[in-house]
């Protein structure tokens, strides 16, 4: 660990959980910049060009703030819940500050910014889903939440459907859907 | 679409009728929105949208990989891993890079190829099993393998694997670049065949068998490469161009090759790779892969490799080939492609010693009737699945070991040892349900087992570890092969197990006679022992087990400080126990068992569908030992259940119900209340569910199947008084199988109805029609190689069909060809041995040949060898009555008999 203050996670999960908006914001901040120090940290340690995807930062994230907060912090399958969120608004945040140096195309972070993740998206087509995606949480945060898990944390169909306790075709179905209700709304953007 | 918020209302309006719609199979799904439209047509124009759009959606390329991928791999030339440096990349794929490499140290040893993999799929949390199954994987050696020399995580982590670098040809490559004639691939086959035997027998199944991954040298000889790799790194492809591993890492496997289990997500065992053998030799034989026309269309092939029978190999090629190939070689090839892992060739070397055969000319196995008799002689054995939900409980309970105690101990390496005993089977624990674990599952045991046989010596002392030793065998038995749930199906290994642990039990119980846990895992490794003993259909060894585990859960139960969760588990311990006491045709103690878990069900409710099912199996049990109005008040009982708990539909079929309670009340010829008429209220409320079903889906297999068996019961009940009716029924179940590719089991069951409905139609005065369906179901059972048999099964299609023949020609007044004919089905009953004085149901199929013989023979004019028969019929039931007194079926049989009645 690297000292410092760490603010109890645990106890921002039981808040947040509880409805408590600010407890929520300060979450997100908080399982933000936890993901940001453990990339760091992992690129550092794979220091020769190996890195990790999403999934497996989570998991690492996981493993870290459970150990350090101990018996108090949420089961996994909550914690990923959260964390799939924080991790859309990560990535969409390295595609914007991606987007202002340079349009389009695929791109790289390991190299150039230092940061253990890469984008594979075109930024364009990133950006859009962006804004669907905040667009489907707000008509139906049940399917937004799989698009999260799905597409920006990379969970496979079952590891989903163990985590939400939902069979494998419901995952499926609401990925569907989901996916009908982005391309529609990305379609409209593009218009 | 217009304006955000109107996608959105539009959205919201369509979003929960979406769901319905998208669940029903795509060709309801006009007329289900029709229906909408009716009642709101704007609702229906929302739902249509966003239907149109889901529906397009599923074929676009859209989101379709991840945000993030892991990043390449940077240029890593001269960077060492292990004892060993990277020199030039080979290939890359989406699982990681290959690279050529050498010693770091110069010692020789030839090339090597170093596989990097993605740190996602190894995890930082599975570096310790990777290396560990790695160096199991090691041990692998054979001549015709691509070593794995070394696995392993560097010092930041970075999986890698170094393998035996190879240079060669995938092998249909170069049976085609060198023209080799079929004999010259047979015998390279031969080699596959060789190198994959040695790799089953030290436990390692390849899982990801085809071309790219078997190479042929320059010398001529073949390597295999990858072996057991798929599983340590959930699949990888690196050949260029291959990369058709699915994605989504939900079902890592190439579905060209893939076994019908690997689509099913089913348990993975040495006969997957048996039928990626036969697509090879199918391929490498005719140039064709056997799902050919679907390659394009991953659904259709998934579907095709579930479902459909390819056609004879040789069909695929003209000319010479194809009368080379056919025969023989068609069969050989269509065995190793058997849906059912089972039916497959029991192992590689079968498989070996079949195209050895054929290669001296002698016949292979694959053609003989055998398979078919022998499925058909065992079907009628009762199922253990029945209960496994219940089993699966199992692990919660018999895991809670004694911690505190564990860790008073003052023996630091037993603490060490039973910590990696306890890892390994927690991670099977989540192992299990992922899709190609088993030899992951296999490397478990083998490591367990070491570990156990460590802790067993250091144990002597405390008798509360050694029973935790007992209970971790116990679990590994589980792993290895308890038919109760899915295993890895070494059941002599589970045995192995199971004794040990029996023995290490009962040492406890000596000084401890009173102990829960220890009574506990005695009865519950006992009934694993009983059930693994009628598996392998060892009576003796089968009853001295029941007994062991009966006492043994009786005595836990007498104990006051018994856990709810004991008693429950106890129960399901006496429902398996009755089903092993079923088998064993001792009838009195199956439902005495299954009574006990019905009374403790009482009083402490257990899980519906469980409840429901034991007491189905128990009407079973009931009619099998004649107690039929029990049977058929127990069966009343369960549908009662099932219908006051409508969320059992899936765990617990009505139509298995439906058809049971038919049959107890009046199956035609057989052991029932013989009460037709109400019989066929049940049966026909089963025929029209599963044909309404079929109609709805056409490519609903299970449907199809069961509307034939049920159209078969109800037709046979129907045929002697509503002989018209019967035969619609009859063939509404014809037309069903028609719709299902032609497999051996259809033809069967087709040659059933036809067979079956020749008695309606002598009814209905069309002889000539009943001639010609009687002459088409032989056909069908020729075809299927069931025919000829000897000596003829007792019951099934064969049976059937020859005893309705038999019975058609003493109708049609042929008498001496029809005692002739029943004869010979006499002679199949005195050859195939059954135990007509405990076993009711054979015991009246025998009695009703009888009858049949008697009354041809009369006709025939011998009329001593009628009484003959007659006095051998009024014997049996006589023995019957003697058997069960009392009881009203055989009462009424035997007056029957009786020459008075005659």
């Amino acid at each position: 660990m690297d000292g410092g203050e760490h603010p109890n996670l645990a106890l921002l999960f039981s808040a947040a959980e509880a409805g408590d908006a600010a407890s929520s914001a300060a979450l997100f901040t908080a399982l933000y910049s936890e993901l940001h120090r453990i990339a760091g940290r992992e690129l550092h340690r794979h220091g020769w060009g190996v890195s990790l995807g999403a999934t497996s930062l989570l998991h690492e994230a996981y493993l870290d703030l459970s150990k350090r907060d101990g018996s108090a912090f949420p089961d996994r399958n909550r914690f990923m819940a959260y964390a799939a969120r924080v991790m859309r608004g990560l990535i969409l945040n390295y595609a914007r500050n991606r987007q202002a140096q340079k349009r389009g195309g695929l791109f790289e972070l390991t190299s150039l910014s230092g940061e253990a993740l890469q984008v594979a998206a075109p930024i364009d087509e990133l950006s859009r889903v962006g804004q669907a995606v905040e667009d489907l949480a707000d008509v139906e945060p049940d399917l937004a939440e799989i698009v999260d898990l799905k597409y920006f944390c990379g969970f496979s169909f079952e590891e989903i459907a163990a985590m939400k306790g939902l069979s494998d075709r419901t995952v499926r179905r609401q990925w569907t859907k989901a996916r009908a209700y982005l391309l529609t709304r990305v379609r409209d953007l593009d218009a | 679409m217009s304006s955000p918020s109107d996608t959105r209302d539009s959205w919201r309006q369509a979003s929960p009728y979406l769901d319905t719609v998208l669940d029903l199979p795509p060709a309801e799904r006009a007329a289900w929105l029709a229906e909408v439209r009716q009642r709101s047509p704007e609702l229906a124009g929302h739902i249509e949208r966003w239907l149109a759009a889901c529906e397009s959606v599923d074929t676009a390329i859209f989101l379709d990989e991840p945000a993030v991928l892991p990043a390449p791999v940077a240029a890593l030339s001269g960077f060492e891993v292990g004892a060993y440096r990277l020199i030039s990349p080979i290939g890359h794929g989406g699982m990681g890079s290959v690279w050529l490499g050498e010693r770091v140290d110069g010692r020789f040893e030839g090339r090597v190829a170093v596989k990097l993999l993605n740190v996602a799929l190894v995890g930082r949390s599975g570096e310790a099993r990777f290396t560990q199954e790695g160096r199991i994987l090691a041990r692998l050696q054979h001549p015709r393998i691509a070593r794995l020399i070394d696995a392993g995580t560097t010092a930041v982590g970075q999986p890698y694997l170094v393998l035996d670098y190879v240079e060669g040809v995938p092998i249909d490559q170069y049976c085609e670049a060198q023209q080799l004639d079929v004999p010259a691939r047979l015998r390279l086959f031969l080699e596959v065949l060789a190198a994959v035997a040695h790799a089953h027998a030290n436990l390692v199944v390849h899982r990801d068998l085809k071309p790219s991954n078997v190479l042929v040298t320059a010398a001529g000889h073949v390597t295999l490469l990858d072996f057991g790799i798929a599983h340590l790194v959930q699949g990888e492809s690196d050949v260029p161009g291959e990369a058709r591993l699915t994605r989504d890492g939900d079902a890592l496997m190439t579905p060209a090759f893939a076994a019908p289990e690997q689509v099913r997500r089913g348990a993975i065992t040495t006969a997957t790779d048996i039928y990626a053998l036969g697509v090879l030799l199918h391929l490498l034989l005719s140039r064709h892969h056997p799902s050919e026309p679907h390659l394009g269309d991953p659904g259709a092939l998934l579907r095709a490799i579930t479902d459909i029978d390819p056609p004879r190999m040789s069909s695929r090629v003209d000319g010479r080939l194809r009368k080379t190939l056919a025969g023989d070689l068609d069969a050989v090839v269509a065995m190793a492609l058997r849906k059912a892992p089972e039916d497959r060739y029991a192992s590689v070397d079968a498989f070996a010693a079949d195209l050895d055969r054929y290669l001296a000319h002698e016949p292979v196995v694959a053609r003989g009737p055998s398979a078919a008799y022998r499925a058909a002689k065992f079907a009628r054995r009762h199922r253990w699945p029945v209960l496994a939900a219940v089993v699966a409980v199992s692990l919660l309970v018999a895991s809670q070991v004694s911690t505190a105690r564990a860790l008073r101990t003052a023996d630091h390496r037993f603490s060490q040892l039973r910590n990696l005993s306890s890892q390994a089977l927690g991670l099977d624990a989540r192992l299990k349900d992922l899709p190609n674990s088993v030899a992951a599952r296999e490397a478990l045991v083998a490591m367990s087992l070491d570990y156990l046989s460590g802790l067993t010596a250091e144990a002597r002392q405390d008798q509360t570890l050694l029973l935790e030793v007992a209970d971790h065998y116990v679990r590994v038995a589980q792993i290895q092969g308890v038919p109760t749930a899915p295993s890895l199906g070494k059941l002599d290994d589970a045995e192995r197990s199971l004794a040990t642990a029996d023995a290490l039990v009962e040492g406890l119980l000596v000084d401890r006679p009173q102990e829960l846990r220890a009574l506990e895992l005695s009865a519950t490794l006992r009934t694993y022992r009983a059930i693994i003993a009628d598996t392998q259909r060892r009576d003796a060894d089968t009853n001295r087990h029941l007994d062991g585990a009966v006492a043994r859960t009786d005595a836990l139960l007498a104990i006051p400080g018994v856990s709810p969760e004991q008693r429950n588990w106890a129960a399901s311990l006496y429902a398996n126990q009755s089903l092993a006491a079923t088998n064993l045709h001792r009838y009195d103690d199956a439902v005495r068992l299954a009574r006990r878990f019905l009374e403790l069900d009482r009083e402490r409710p257990m899980e519906p569908s469980i409840v429901a099912n034991v007491r189905s199996t128990l009407a079973n049990t009931l009619r099998l030992s004649g107690d039929l109005d029990e049977a058929y008040a127990t069966i009343r009982a369960a549908h009662a259940a099932y219908r006051s708990a409508p969320d059992m539909s899936t765990k617990l079929n009505l139509y298995g119900l439906l058809l049971r309670e038919g049959l107890i009340l009046g199956e035609d010829g057989g052991v029932s209340l013989e009460r037709p008429d109400e019989a066929v209220v049940p049966l026909r409320e089963a025929f029209t569910m599963m044909n309404t079903m079929a109609l709805a889906d056409p490519n609903d297999a299970t449907s199809r199947t069961r509307t034939a068996t049920i159209s078969r019961e109800l037709g046979d009940i129907l045929r002697w008084q509503h002989p018209a009716d019967a035969l619609e029924v009859y063939d509404v179940g014809l037309t069903r199988l028609a719709e299902r590719p032609d497999t051996v089991a259809i033809k069967r069951s087709s040659a059933e109805l036809l067979a079956s409905s020749s008695y309606a139609l002598r009814r209905l005065g069309r002889t000539g029609e009943a001639k010609q369906r009687l002459d088409r179901a032989l056909a069908l059972l020729t075809a299927a190689k069931d025919l000829p048999a000897d000596p003829t099964p007792i019951d099934g299609p064969v049976h059937t069909t020859l005893r309705a023949r038999a019975d058609h020609e003493a109708e049609a007044g042929a008498a001496a060809d029809a005692v002739r004919q029943y004869r010979v089905l006499l002679d199949g009953f005195t050859r195939g041995t059954p135990d007509v004085e405990h076993d009711l149901t054979n015991a009246n199929r025998l009695a009703r040949l009888y009858e049949a013989l008697a009354a041809a023979e009369r006709a025939a004019g011998a009329v001593s060898d009628a009484a003959a028969t007659d006095a051998r019929r009024q014997a049996l039931w006589q023995h019957w009555a003697q058997q069960l007194p009392g009881n009203a079926f055989v009462a009424r049989q035997l007056a029957a008999s009786a020459p008075a009645a005659r």
